[in-house]
């Protein structure tokens, strides 16, 4: 059920996870929009001629996949600040998860610290963060 | 290359070095929106009320150039390390931002895999009103030790000489 208030959240709960479209379609548009048009993001054979495992999501669509989380979870919630670290490159075409759970609340502020994951189908994180989130 | 931080520091942080403007297009708005999964009205459909940009949209934008003049880290050899947005106003369709970079911070880590250099480089957003929208801070990160392997080798190189 989506969160619509401040009083609805609960610390230490997990946001209903979600597995992203990072089709290989889903990129380029992406990168269309984003102005990022490079090989390495919709192109495997390039990506692979310099080394990477195939072609990589952008690191600012993976930010943008799990700011998406936290909208499917509290549609009206407004991200003040998310900051991701891009640990490790995530692959086009595969079926990644995203994960989020609430690891501080402000009941002054009504802001919500959410701890952010998104993990390959190894379960190995490869892009982690935090945002927190008013209510 | 051996990099004096507090030299770097002095001469490097917190000087603008850049400054360039953009008017916010509402097809690139939704389609950046869609791609990342967003559902909500207010970041797809250009008719909802409140339709805005998603909360990282800023980071898709990129100044003239990414380091100051004289920056003594090659580009080509940094790779993207994260990227932390703080959204301090909603961006619309049509809006003309203008967007300052300076160098914010420059540190350097050691971990298992070795020494690192940070340059955390920083845009701030204006909307035409001249009210912050954004703050993108982008951590590039230079792996010291491959540097001085490269370093090193060359210098082997040049004691056997070959070059």
């Amino acid at each position: 059920m989506a969160v619509d208030r401040y009083e609805d959240v609960e610390f230490g709960e997990e946001l209903p996870e979600f597995t992203p479209d990072i089709s290989m379609p889903k990129v380029v548009q992406f990168t269309q929009a984003a102005q990022m048009n490079f090989g390495r993001f919709t192109d495997h054979d390039e990506a692979r001629k310099s080394g990477l495992p195939g072609a990589i999501v952008p690191g600012i669509m993976s930010q943008g996949i799990l700011a998406a989380l936290i909208h499917r979870w509290a549609p009206t919630a407004q991200i003040q600040k998310i900051d991701t670290v891009f640990r490790a490159p995530l692959v086009v075409d595969s079926a990644p998860t995203c994960r989020g759970v609430v690891t501080d609340m402000d009941d002054e502020s009504r802001i919500v610290e959410i701890d952010l994951t998104l993990c390959n189908e190894a379960g190995e994180t490869r892009v982690l963060g935090t945002a927190l989130v008013r209510l | 290359m051996e990099f004096n931080i507090d030299e770097m520091k002095e001469q490097y942080v917190d000087h603008p070095f850049d400054e360039v403007e953009f008017v916010v297009d509402a097809e690139d708005m939704v389609a950046f929106a869609q791609a990342c999964g967003e559902t909500a009205p207010h970041f797809l459909d250009p008719k909802a009320p409140d339709f805005r940009a998603v909360p990282n949209y800023a980071s898709r934008y990129h100044g003239r150039r990414s380091l100051p003049k004289g920056f003594p880290v090659n580009m080509m050899a940094s790779f993207d390390a994260g990227k932390s947005v703080e959204i301090t106003g909603s961006i619309r369709a049509g809006d003309r931002l203008t967007a300052r970079s300076h160098i914010h911070d420059i540190f350097e880590k050691t971990g298992r895999s070795g020494g690192m250099l940070f340059i955390v480089h920083r845009m701030e957003f204006s909307n035409q009103d001249d009210i912050k929208v954004s703050t993108v801070d982008w951590r590039m990160v230079v792996r010291l030790d491959m540097t001085r392997d490269k370093k090193a080798k060359r210098g082997a190189k040049t004691q056997s000489g070959e070059s």
